[in-house]
């Protein structure tokens, strides 16, 4: 991310008289539940300032948010203790209408944020509930087009918009609230790689125009910690751990915040780790930019890294490929693959989306299936389980035609996760629902009993088992999903964009889990579009564009070619990003993986 | 999509629904597209009414033509238009012979037998009360055409704001909810697709349908309405509800031309109904 | 009119999302409905009954007044965009089934959410249907046994989509979706 560097004068000179925010002790607790989260939040935003807002999930920073402008209390019923006041008006006395003017907000899902036919009418839209004249209202919505570069797609429909599109259409949509406070909660959230990057050079251009203050909570620092002042950090339960400049917080308590379950930048996490291996790093990089000039600037490490660094790589690699060599000792003959794919070409309503793809997937792998939007990564993995029939012939899994096979064969054989685990869930109770997959096969019911509660044992939802799916967390559905997938005895398991709209705590989460699946032998095959999963977990990569396999190989080969990835239309990983092209230590040089990174002196791993 | 003709309500869901596309700059010949969406729904509502009660087929056939007459003149010529034009009389041809079937035999007119299957016997009475039946239905349908053809779902919620007084708050909220029109689709399709692999309700037969049906309604609607609150709060958050009213700049007026039009037709209305006197009041 | 009794912009938007939903529905049925009145015109009735869907299953989950009718008007709009030709029907029904939920509602003001409550205005709605759709076909050409069996589908269809309406609300509420709140 080249964020233009800011002026900080911007920043002071508008630091004067009272305060934009102040918050004070502000605790939030919702309707039906009994903690307040946050449980106690003060700090101030000063008018012009650029503050991220930092915390482990569930600590209540969207609440915050919610709390600023007045959604709370007034449209999502909870108790407000504290007080939250804007230019010295308190939220709790002022209607959500009044302070509009002075907190605008931009949310996660850029879909639930349009309400009208096309991008002018949209952002025309706050201008006109607060019945300015038509030429007033005309005048900002050009302006604020203008400014994330929209204005001359103004006549269309949103939905023809690309998801970072939408979402710089909901930036414009605040900048013409006029407020002189925006809060975005994890605006990127929902984007693919290039989506981000949209979104974060249009708030860039804001950041460096100084006339907004802006309060930012976001998962992915490695695109924003470019251009904050500075970061306010919560813990746990919601209450103000570090408060201070980026130095301050990032750079210097790193070790704590991390610690804490807060999500730091991947530069800055390989840096802590390379510091621990010796490397001097002083002071901790926050972007790929400064990871690389820090450790062009560094000298070589005193201990030699060099086997450790092999060690490391190996470690993860040999489960599959020891297996592979074991079988193959045993039988005498190469192994066949698990999953097949020959001159598979597929149609989806009058267009071709999948042009003779070719490729094969050994038992026990990690896949990923990278590209860019519309490249075909859904329809080709639902071609592999069989959610859209593929062409008779052209795949097989574990000897089965898919083409051919009815839903029990094949759910025995390849379990599909699909993105919103809500839409799988077809039962009231957790248990029902896996045991649906049991009772299909006709099982007793005690072994159907045994197996779902062994299954939710090792899923850790037993204390859930009578509880209605929808009523767990996001993250309990997720795990819940991947369970159903699992539950009748599939060998392979294909998920189409698991960590879509989670924060990088929860998908880490998820993607740890499917780790330890692997290693017990599942296979694995994955869509992502969070490039530095892929490469921390998946042993081959696929790199799709325009229905054609790209390329097929290892991932940290995959990831080692930048050209190739960026033909695809895709985005280096962070750090990958970092280490391509070091001058001094041709030893990092090609690493994508943090796995991959020199370990600290003394430790094995 | 704009190519082919202007867009209307009657655009399919399937092909891009997309109800606030622009619509294309129409000859001003086809004048249906400017008259007041409530104009074009109140014109008709008398005749379609009356023709509830009529019995014969000259009343409704009148009236079938007359809705033609203003379909061609006042709404671009596509191949929409002329399917439905087409399946129009198809429709009601099917529905009157199925109508003359279940036709109580004894109270018709006996002299006609049209057909005849073993003791079974279709009447020409029979037939005709039949077919009046089904062309009432075409004609009755055919005037509703006249606002569906030639009018968006946005105008006609802007007219019944701007004309009818209804809150504006709830005119919004219908036109957020165009919005969910296809995303809901999508939903629906993926929901189906996921509870097909789960192997959920199996089986055929018209039970298995119904449960198979009422297990997507949930998630379905449980999805919908948790995007709802979603586009609720960004909607309090951008002051919607600010007062009492809002600054419009899609204005639907309601001009001269529009009570000519309702006033217009309701004369011809009233003449055709004098004329064939389908009650046998002349 | 609803404005000064002020429903939440959330409770709004859950009523667009129900008409969408059942209004889908109601597309459907009107696209069946001309295959029924070909067939088996006496079943139409019930298969009319369909329409009391946006209101049960708005009243079963909000539980306020105006929802009924709100989302009867959702309903319509996205019919009509589905089946155009029966648009004048939709808009019919949305004013009438809406209108007479709402009214039994109010005369209860809007206190008693019990099922009873809301099989009386499917009965209501059950007997309306059944006069108004005599006359449109001229059903009373039909065989005597026909037209009773007729009345009796007219009113059953309703009563049954109506449990149908309701054993979603009930779903929904199960899932932690649908809660009755304040305005
Ligand atoms: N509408 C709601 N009703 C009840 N509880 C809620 C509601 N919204 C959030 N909560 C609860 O409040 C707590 C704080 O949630 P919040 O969404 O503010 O956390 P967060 O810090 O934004 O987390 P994340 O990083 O996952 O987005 C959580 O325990 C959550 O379950
Ligand atoms: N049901 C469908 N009918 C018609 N076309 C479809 C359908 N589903 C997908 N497509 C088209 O097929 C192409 C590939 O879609 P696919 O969903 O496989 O891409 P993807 O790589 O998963 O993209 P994304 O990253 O957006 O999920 C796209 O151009 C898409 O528009
Ligand atoms: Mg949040
Ligand atoms: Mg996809």
């Amino acid at each position: 991310m080249t964020a233009p560097q800011r002026d900080p004068a911007a920043a002071l000179a508008a630091d004067s008289g009272v305060p934009l925010v102040r918050i004070h002790e502000l605790a939030v607790t919702h309707d039906g539940e009994s903690t307040a989260v946050p449980a106690s939040v003060s700090f101030e935003i000063a008018a012009g300032e650029v503050v991220l807002l930092l915390g482990p999930s569930g600590s209540g920073k969207s609440t915050l948010t919610l709390a600023l402008n007045g959604l709370i209390p007034h449209a999502v019923p909870a108790d407000v203790s504290g007080s939250v006041e804007i230019a010295g008006v308190d939220t709790v006395s002022t209607t959500v209408a009044d302070l509009s003017t002075r907190v605008a907000m931009v949310f996660q899902d850029p879909d639930a944020q349009l309400v009208t036919g096309t991008l002018l009418d949209e952002v025309a839209f706050g201008p006109e509930n607060l019945r300015m004249p038509v030429a007033d209202v005309l005048a900002r919505a050009e302006a604020a087009l203008r400014r994330v570069g929209l204005w001359e797609r103004r006549g269309e429909n949103p939905d023809r918009l690309s998801g970072g599109g939408r979402q710089r259409l909901a930036i414009a949509c605040a900048l013409a609230m006029g407020s002189p406070l925006l809060v975005l909660d994890e605006p990127t959230a929902n984007l693919d790689p290039q989506g981000i990057e949209e979104v974060y050079a249009a708030l860039a251009d804001l950041v460096a125009a100084g006339d907004r203050a802006i309060l930012l909570v976001e998962h992915n620092l490695d695109a924003a910690v470019g251009f904050v002042d500075r970061v306010v950090a919560l813990d746990h339960d919601g209450r103000v751990a570090a408060d201070g400049s980026v130095d301050d917080v990032l750079r210097g308590r790193a070790d704590e915040l991390q610690a804490m379950g807060v999500w730091l930048p991947v530069s800055t996490i390989a840096a802590l780790r390379l510091r621990r291996a010796g490397y001097e790093l002083d002071p901790l990089p926050l972007t790929p930019d400064e990871l690389r000039a820090a450790l062009d600037a560094a000298p070589l490490p005193v201990v030699e890294r060099a086997k450790p660094r092999v060690v490391a790589r190996a470690k993860r690699d040999e489960t599959p490929d020891a297996r592979v060599v074991e079988r193959a000792k045993r039988d005498e003959t190469p192994p066949a693959p698990l999953i097949t794919v020959r001159h598979l070409s597929l149609r989806r309503g009058r267009t071709e989306v999948l042009h003779d793809v070719d490729l094969d997937i050994a038992a026990g792998e990690f896949v990923a299936v990278v590209g860019a939007n519309g490249a075909g990564k859904t329809s080709l993995i639902q071609a592999l389980a069989g959610v859209v029939p593929p062409p008779k012939g052209t795949v097989h899994v574990d000897g089965v035609d898919v083409g051919r096979a009815d839903s029990r064969t094949l759910s025995a054989r390849i379990g599909f996760v699909f993105q919103n685990p809500e839409h799988q869930f077809i039962a009231h109770t957790v248990f029902d629902e896996l045991a649906h997959g049991l009772r299909r096969q006709h099982l007793p019911e005690d072994e159907v009993r045994r197996r779902t509660t062994e299954l939710l044992e090792r899923f850790g939802l037993e204390g859930k088992a009578g509880a209605h799916p929808f009523l767990l967390s996001g993250g309990q559905k997720r795990r819940l999903s991947v369970c159903t997938a699992l539950v009748a005895g599939a060998p392979v398991l294909v998920l189409d964009e698991p960590t879509f709209g989670q924060d990088r705590a929860r998908a880490d989460e998820l993607l740890k889990l499917l780790g330890e699946l692997n290693d017990d032998g599942t296979t694995i095959v994955v869509v992502t579009h969070d490039m530095q999963l892929v490469t921390e977990y998946a042993h081959r990569t696929v790199v799709l564009a325009d229905g054609h396999v790209r390329a097929v190989g290892a991932t940290a080969d995959v990831f080692g070619d930048a050209e190739l990835i960026e033909g695809a239309g895709l985005r280096l990983p962070p750090l990958s990003r970092a280490l391509r092209g070091l001058e001094r230590h041709p030893e990092l040089a090609g690493i994508a993986r943090l796995a991959d990174l020199p370990a600290a002196i003394g430790d094995a791993t | 999509m704009t190519a082919t003709g202007p867009l209307t309500t009657g655009q399919s869901l399937r092909e891009g629904f997309d109800p606030y596309a622009q619509r294309a700059q129409a000859s001003p010949v086809r004048f249906l597209y400017g008259v007041n969406p409530l104009a074009k729904l109140a014109a008709p509502l008398p005749a379609m009414v009356l023709l509830v009660f009529v019995r014969d087929a000259a009343t409704p056939l009148a009236f079938l033509a007359l809705s033609y007459a203003i379909l061609l003149i006042g709404v671009t010529f596509t191949g929409r238009l002329a399917a439905i034009l087409v399946a129009l009389p198809v429709g009601a041809a099917v529905v009157g012979l199925g109508f003359s079937l279940w036709t109580d035999a004894s109270r018709v007119d006996q002299s006609v037998i049209v057909w005849q299957l073993g003791s079974w016997t279709l009447y020409g009475g029979a037939l005709e009360v039949g077919m009046a039946t089904g062309l009432r239905i075409a004609a009755i349908a055919a005037l509703t055409l006249i606002v569906g053809l030639s009018t968006t779902g946005p105008e006609l919620v802007r007219a019944t704001v701007q004309q009818l007084r209804v809150p504006y708050r709830i005119g919004y909220t219908a036109l957020a909810a165009f919005r969910f029109v296809p995303r809901f689709g999508h939903e629906l399709d993926v929901i189906r697709q996921a509870h097909r692999v789960r192997g959920a309700h199996g089986g055929r037969g018209p039970f298995a349908a119904v449960a198979r049906w009422f297990g997507y309604i949930v998630p379905l609607l449980a999805g919908a309405i948790r995007h709802a609150e979603r586009v609720a709060l960004a909607m309090d958050a951008r002051a919607f509800g600010a007062y009492p009213d809002r600054t419009e700049r899609h204005l639907v007026p309601f001009r001269k031309r529009d009570t000519v039009f309702i006033v217009l037709f309701w004369a011809v209305s009233a003449a055709l109904f004098w004329m064939l006197a389908p009650w046998g009041l002349a | 009119m609803a404005a000064d009794t002020r429903l939440s912009t959330s409770v709004l938007l859950t009523c667009a999302a129900i008409g969408v939903a059942t209004g889908v529905l109601g597309g459907i049925a009107g696209w069946i409905t001309v295959p029924v009145l070909a067939a088996v015109p006496i079943v139409y009735g019930f298969v009319l009954g369909v329409h009391v869907l946006p209101g049960i299953i708005a009243q079963e989950a909000l539980r306020l007044p105006w929802v009924a009718l709100i989302t009867h008007g959702v309903a319509a709009l996205v019919g009509i965009a589905i089946a155009p030709i029966y648009a004048g029907q939709y808009i019919g029904t949305a004013i009438l089934f809406g209108g007479i939920q709402e009214l039994v509602a109010a005369l209860v003001r809007y206190r008693s959410w019990a099922p009873w409550r809301f099989f009386v205005s499917a009965f209501v709605i059950g007997l309306v249907v059944a006069v108004a759709v005599f006359f449109a076909a001229h059903l009373g050409a039909m065989p005597l046994w026909a037209q009773i069996l007729y009345l009796v589908l007219s009113v059953l269809g309703p009563m049954a989509w109506t449990a149908v309406g309701l054993a979603v609300g009930r779903a929904l509420r199960r899932a932690g979706v649908a809660r009755p709140r304040a305005r």
